[in-house]
């Protein structure tokens, strides 16, 4: 340490306020209606190698805690003061994660050296391409998610390139806003500039620039001191996405934890090709990119709060994340939609994190409700209305430390939602119902968190109601030692005739006059065994309306009515019978383990083994072909030790010549 | 003529300033609180009154009062078994909230449980659309269920919040009715009228904090109303609000929801009084007590407004003055982290059991113990006798840092205040890139009990030319009361364009806003004077989720004019956020009236001597800019108008201690405040 350590805090606390500085600057200036509700915006500084040294922390998104800038700024070959770069190219150096996050850097000079960046991004609510608002699951390519800049000098000296801007403005559905939030984001760099000459005028250049150093190496000794408290192994853990594309088959995300004294090596081998969708996450395989450590950062923040949350911490893991895959995509396959699968991705960590330190972890939260979009109209004056309505999150998973929180919480506890009364004042629809769902937690000693629900009657013809995000209706929120997985997410329609239909894991559907909508997200699942609950908070379930009588019988083994008169000698009797569940770190809901008794571990280790001898363009058509030919296979042929999908693969590439062929040509290449 | 007097109850003390209206002179006491006794803090001052400065209860003029009797009961959570009656089938709003955790990186991070459970809140049929109209009628049969239910669970009041009731309250009128006839004995509080504003949780968190505390403090007013007039006190007690004015006691009894966070406002109060007097135009407030510190922006002698304000662990929707509260404060506990890093805050040492160097049971090193260690505060006696330090206990806690850290007890002091320093100076920063102010071009009036320890100090960092400490610095609070106005504010959603077209629809609204400020000033108020009305309207930009607050001039309107409001809107907004939009729709979302009447406010004494430069006379061994020397103390009787002096320095008086290191030049003012002005100095570390 080159700093002591009362000045390093003096240090750090100045540093944050720079970067705090450059976040209300940007979130008080900023145009769009977007960046003011979903805060999905950053600032912060970075050393000149690109590391995260100070980010926000009550304002903006959670995510990016120490993003590496490194491959963006290494693309401009000279710098000079007054630069401001920007590029929002999710190939060009893999620091923008999909086309909409609009990232600005500014070296910070002095005395002709540049001793750290201003850097930060916004998420534009649109940036051209094939759809409105850029994102749609169904995009395959990156060139229909919109204009792409890879990193370029937007202002050169102080002066601003005005045909790049005018450019960027004839491509985008609404440039005046792109225009104004670009503006904070410049307000902001500046900001930064300027605050950090004045720290650097305080305490001198070398003082700062030692600093710096210090502060990312107490990040990363910290975060070293937190993964030694956790024994050393291996722990595995996989969850999936539902879809792999509109009506697809699952994604599997699977990783290894390997926690080994004071460092972690994450392996997200066996996770799934690289998808024909908008679901890969564009990693560039750096092994600290940040959508890989989101779930690692929360999981080290929750085991010790008091970390600093900077670029250091992240020199404690290494990740491997082989190309082709949805983890690691090879241009120019589709990105928007990383959000979905980064989510899962996060979870999947909490749960190899989870196996590490069970009594200090929770298990899997609800997820899969969406976010709402409504597209409507108003039935007399025929005006069109259009607005985000609502996140349907669902609850946190239940810990050894306690119940999950009840419709919001663990990795989605950054999210906002609108009050049901602006809602209708703004578009015009009718919610029937906006609240928490009894029984929808997974029942544990410590219960998860209830599932939301909303409700919407709409009123129109053509009304579109999106739901970006939308899963969970296969996989449910896994539980563990004992634990009960939360209830699945649903989405359904009910016509003005009563019909009942299903959406699934649709995101986008059209309704008319009369049409209702309900969309429930999933449930956290629950922690323990149900039956070692205490019975008063069992009571105290019914009295709230989390659990049903029914439940509390069932799965709690608790007989009390709903104004909570407990029966206690039934009680008694239906607990003393009860036989405590074998130990097992978690537990799946049905559909998980009927999809798995087909894709056992074998199957889908012979799957991802096949895949990765394949030419990354052939492999989400195979694995597709496989599945359909899977799913063909009469109950008797199934065997489960991978052969049966060796004998897929072998018949795929028998149909299909080209592929063999193309195999081949990869081979002579290697 | 008599004596105004001014009564703030804080966390430890209570605070009593009285002005002598013959004189034009100021008195000040300071007495333990009473937490078991709410109330007899309050005889208890005024018998200090009588003894120090013989002021009998029957010479008192007027008297105004801060409780914290209302806040107290949310944060122990000790108010009455409240039930409430949502629309059917939205039961989950106090649950819900707004979804966002506390600390969204934190796997773990809850909301506090709502102060009604959802085992006390029911549902019933009845709906309300946005636009005002019956979508379906209330469903007495279910309102009956859900009374008997409440009742079946102990229910001691109900809270009834029905969606879309600032529109029309029709429902939540019913059901009151109906409550009253079938259930007589339970408290009943409809949103509607304790704010009557859109967003359905903002709404229901307003009007249960409301509902949780008013019986208790209702029942604190009537104890302390009797209380004083049996010690003689004859004019009516006024209360101070959260919004920076004033009530009477008796309407108190009924706007509880609208005095709980009086005391930090009544202290921004004072603080704008003081700026008022000495001609400053901007003033950055700092109010330093035992566990925080509260920062205000004060602009032409006027502090800002705001309306979501957290009270507990609960935002509240009333008009407030707008204070930033940082989690730092003379108690604040400095420790060494699990990476030896030295850390000040956010837990705090409070008033019990306090700093190590108070005696008084604390055991962990705090920044109070920190300047006890440096020697800056040891000759002092604070709080009037009442609390003493003792230098060995402060180096028995700082010790044990400086030996883990390898540095020298001093050293680590001088460290703990650093850091805390730059804690402030990171909390101030946010602030002021919210606002978009320049802090360069503020002063800082520091007050409070720890604010002049370390506002000097503060005010360097953040590139601040001038600190100001006025005369009582502990008891500004008390004297916000007594410069305060009667005020109260009122409200109508309105949710339509800015149009012409809409220009009598405003009117209408302003009309029937006066209409009750008017009948609620002088029926209820009983205020006798010309009252001041002052119409807003806080409005947005269409697409926009939150919204501004500007003035509307009914004058115009009423001609249907909406060009002024308008480009005063486009004006603001360009002032806020450095961008406006001549083109786009402006919508209104709520029409807001305040009411003023003026109240006489003391009248300080100016003093204009000669400018004369003074000496100390005392001097102390303190460590002091990196250094042990010999610093001069000044007792504060001793710096009157046209003294002036240099630094580094310790001023010592009874309430507080000012601490001036080096690069300050002193002088004090007309009306005896301190005017610290920092030179001009290349590096100041």
């Amino acid at each position: 340490m080159r700093t002591d350590p009362v000045t390093l805090k003096v240090l750090e606390n100045h540093a944050q306020a720079v970067a705090e500085s450059m976040a209300f600057t940007l979130f008080r200036t900023a145009h769009s209606t977007f960046v003011k509700e979903t805060e999905d915006f950053t600032t912060g500084l970075v050393t000149p190698s690109g590391m995260t040294f100070a980010s926000p922390r009550d304002l903006g998104a959670t995510w990016f805690i120490g993003l590496d800038y490194k491959g963006a700024l290494e693309m401009i070959p000279d710098y000079d003061e007054g630069d401001i770069c920007i590029t929002n190219d999710p190939y060009s150096g893999f620091v923008c994660t999909h086309t909409p996050d609009m990232h600005i850097w500014k070296p910070i000079f002095w005395e002709g050296e540049i001793i750290a960046f201003a850097v930060g991004h916004i998420h534009n609510t649109d940036m051209g391409g094939a759809v409105p608002a850029s994102l749609s699951r169904a995009n395959t390519e990156v060139h229909q998610e919109g204009i792409r800049f890879r990193p370029t000098k937007l202002i050169s000296r102080g002066v601003m390139n005005d045909q790049l801007l005018e450019t960027m403005m004839l491509n985008v559905r609404m440039p005046e806003q792109n225009r104004g939030d670009l503006n904070a984001q410049i307000a902001a760099v500046n900001t930064g500039e300027a605050k950090m000459h004045e720290m650097i005028r305080k305490f001198g250049v070398e003082t700062v620039k030692n600093g710096i150093e210090d502060l990312l190496d107490v990040g990363e000794a910290r975060a070293r001191a937190v993964i030694a408290g956790l024994p050393d192994g291996d722990h595995r853990f996989v969850d999936y996405l539902d879809e792999d594309g509109p009506g697809g088959v699952p994604v599997r995300l699977e990783l290894t934890l390997k926690v080994r004294g004071d460092e972690v090596i994450m392996d997200f081998t066996g996770s799934d090709p690289q998808l024909k969708s908008a679901l890969n996450m564009p990693t560039g395989g750096n092994p600290r990119h940040i959508l890989l450590m989101v779930g690692y950062n929360y999981c080290l923040y929750t085991l010790d709060p008091s970390i600093p949350l900077n670029g250091g911490i992240l020199r404690a893991a290494t990740c491997i994340v082989p190309e082709g895959t949805v983890l690691n995509p090879q241009y120019p396959a589709a990105v928007g939609m990383r959000s979905l699968t980064c989510g899962r991705l996060q979870g999947v960590i909490m749960g190899a994190f989870h196996a590490a330190a069970p009594d200090r972890l929770p298990v899997g939260a609800a997820g899969g409700g969406g976010i709402v979009n409504v597209k409507t109209f108003d039935a007399a004056s025929g005006k069109l209305s259009m607005a985000s309505i609502d996140p349907v999150t669902g609850g946190a998973g239940g810990s050894a430390l306690g119940d999950g929180t009840d419709g919001s919480g663990a990795n989605s506890a950054f999210l906002k939602n609108t009050p049901v009364e602006i809602n209708e004042v703004e578009v015009p629809i009718k919610f029937r119902r906006y609240g928490l769902v009894p029984d929808s937690g997974g029942a544990g000693t410590a219960r998860g968190g209830m599932a939301t629900e909303l409700e919407v009657e709409v009123f129109t013809p053509d009304t579109v109601i999106t739901a970006r995000n939308r899963d969970r209706t296969i996989f449910a929120a896994w539980g563990g030692s004992g634990g009960q997985p939360g209830a699945p997410s649903l989405f359904t329609r009910v016509t003005p005739k009563g019909e009942e239909i299903n959406l699934g894991n649709t995101d986008v559907v059209t309704m008319g006059p009369g049409d209702v909508f309900n969309l429930t997200s999933g449930g956290g699942a629950g922690y323990g065994d149900p039956f070692a609950r205490p019975v008063a908070l069992v009571v105290r379930d019914v009295l709230r309306g989390s659990v049903t009588p029914e439940k509390a019988k069932a799965s709690y083994g608790v007989v009390v009515d709903r104004e909570g008169v407990l029966d206690e000698a039934a009680t008694k009797a239906l607990r003393d019978a009860h036989v405590a569940p074998a130990p097992a770190t978690f537990s799946y809901n049905e559909s998980r383990r009927a999809y798995e008794a087909i894709w056992t571990d074998a199957n889908y280790a012979a799957l991802t083994q096949a895949l990765t001898l394949m030419p990354v363009h052939w492999r989400h058509f195979v694995k597709r072909e496989v599945f359909d030919r899977i799913e063909a296979l009469p109950e008797a042929a199934r065997k489960g030790d991978g052969s049966e999908v060796w004998e897929a693969v072998e018949a795929v590439k028998t149909r299909v010549p080209g592929l063999a062929r193309s195999m081949q040509v990869q081979e002579a290449a290697e | 003529m008599g004596y105004r007097v001014g009564v703030d109850i804080g966390g430890t003390f209570a605070d009593f300033c009285a002005f002598d209206e013959t004189a034009g002179s100021i008195g000040t006491v300071k007495v333990l609180t009473t937490p078991d006794k709410p109330g007899q803090e309050v005889i208890d001052g005024l018998k200090a009154l009588e003894d120090r400065f013989g002021i009998a209860p029957g010479d008192i003029s007027y008297f105004t009062h801060g409780t914290t009797v209302g806040i107290n009961s949310i944060i122990m959570r000790k108010g009455i078994r409240l039930a409430m009656f949502t629309t059917e089938n939205f039961c989950d709003v106090l649950e819900l909230a707004r979804l966002k955790m506390p600390d969204p990186y934190h796997l773990l991070s809850s909301r506090p449980e709502p102060l009604v459970t959802r085992d006390l809140v029911f549902g019933v049929a009845e709906r309300m659309l946005a636009d005002g109209t019956v979508d379906s009628p209330l469903d007495e049969d279910s309102l009956r269920a859900a009374v008997a239910a409440a009742k079946a669970r102990g229910a001691e009041g109900v809270v009834i919040s029905f969606l879309h009731s600032y529109r029309n309250p029709a429902h939540e009128q019913q059901a009151k009715r109906l409550i009253a006839e079938i259930a007589p004995e339970l408290h009943v509080f409809t949103s509607h009228e304790v704010r009557p504003i859109i967003r359905e949780y903002e709404r229901s968190s307003t009007a249960v904090i409301h509902g949780y505390v008013q019986p208790r403090v209702a029942q604190y007013l009537g104890a302390l109303q009797e209380a004083l007039s049996g010690i003689g006190v004859t004019p009516e007690p006024m209360i101070t609000k959260s919004n920076g004015g004033i009530m009477s006691v008796e309407v108190g009894k009924t706007a509880c929801v609208e005095m709980l966070l009086s005391g930090t406002a009544a202290g921004v109060m004072g603080a704008a009084f003081v700026a008022r007097e000495a001609g400053e135009d901007k003033v950055l407030s700092l109010d330093i007590g035992g566990t925080s510190a509260d920062v205000a922006i004060i602009t032409g002698g006027q502090p800002g407004y705001g309306m979501n304000e957290v009270v507990g662990d609960f935002p509240i929707f009333v008009p407030t003055v707008s204070v930033t509260s940082i989690g730092e404060g003379g108690g604040s506990i400095a420790r060494i982290d699990a990476a030896g890093m030295l850390t000040v805050g956010p837990d705090s040492a409070g008033s019990t059991p306090g700093p190590a160097a108070y005696g008084r049971g604390g055991t962990q090193a705090t920044i109070t113990d920190a300047f006890v260690t440096l020697g800056l505060l040891d000759l002092s006696a604070l709080g009037y006798g009442m609390v003493s330090v003792d230098r060995d206990k402060a180096v028995a806690v700082i010790q044990p840092l400086a030996d883990s850290l390898g540095t020298t007890l001093e050293e680590t002091a001088e460290g703990i205040v650093g850091i805390a320093v730059s804690g402030m100076f990171r909390e101030v920063s946010k602030l002021c890139s919210r606002r978009g102010i320049d802090v360069g071009e503020f002063s800082l009036l520091a007050f409070g009990g720890g604010g002049p320890m370390m506002a000097c100090f503060l005010a360097r960092d953040l590139g601040m030319k001038r600190v100001i400490v006025p005369p009582s610095p502990g008891v500004l609070s008390a004297l916000g009361g007594l410069t305060a106005d009667v005020r109260n504010d009122f409200t109508e959603t309105a949710y339509y364009d800015l149009a012409p077209a809409n220009a009598p629809r405003m009117g209408e609204t302003i009309a029937r806003l006066t209409e009750k400020a008017r009948r609620w000033m002088v029926e209820e108020q009983h205020y006798e004077g010309t009252p001041v009305f002052h119409a807003s309207g806080e409005m947005r930009y269409r697409g926009q989720s939150f919204e501004i607050e500007v003035p509307i001039d009914p004058a115009a309107l009423a001609k249907g004019d909406i060009a002024p409001v308008t480009e005063a809107f486009h004006a603001e907004h360009r002032r806020l956020y450095g961008h406006a939009d001549a083109e786009a729709p402006i919508q209104i979302i709520a029409i807001n009236l305040v009411v003023t009447g003026h109240s006489a406010k003391p009248t300080l004494p100016r003093y204009t001597p000669a400018p004369r430069s003074v000496e100390a006379t005392q001097s102390m061994s303190a460590w002091i800019d990196g250094a042990r020397r010999e610093v001069p103390l000044f007792k504060r009787t001793d710096l009157t108008p046209g003294a002036s002096f240099v630094s580094p320095c310790v001023i010592a008086q009874d309430d507080t201690t000012t601490i001036v290191p080096a690069g300050f030049t002193g002088a004090v003012d007309a009306h005896g405040n301190l005017i610290l002005t920092l030179a001009e100095t290349a590096d100041a570390h």
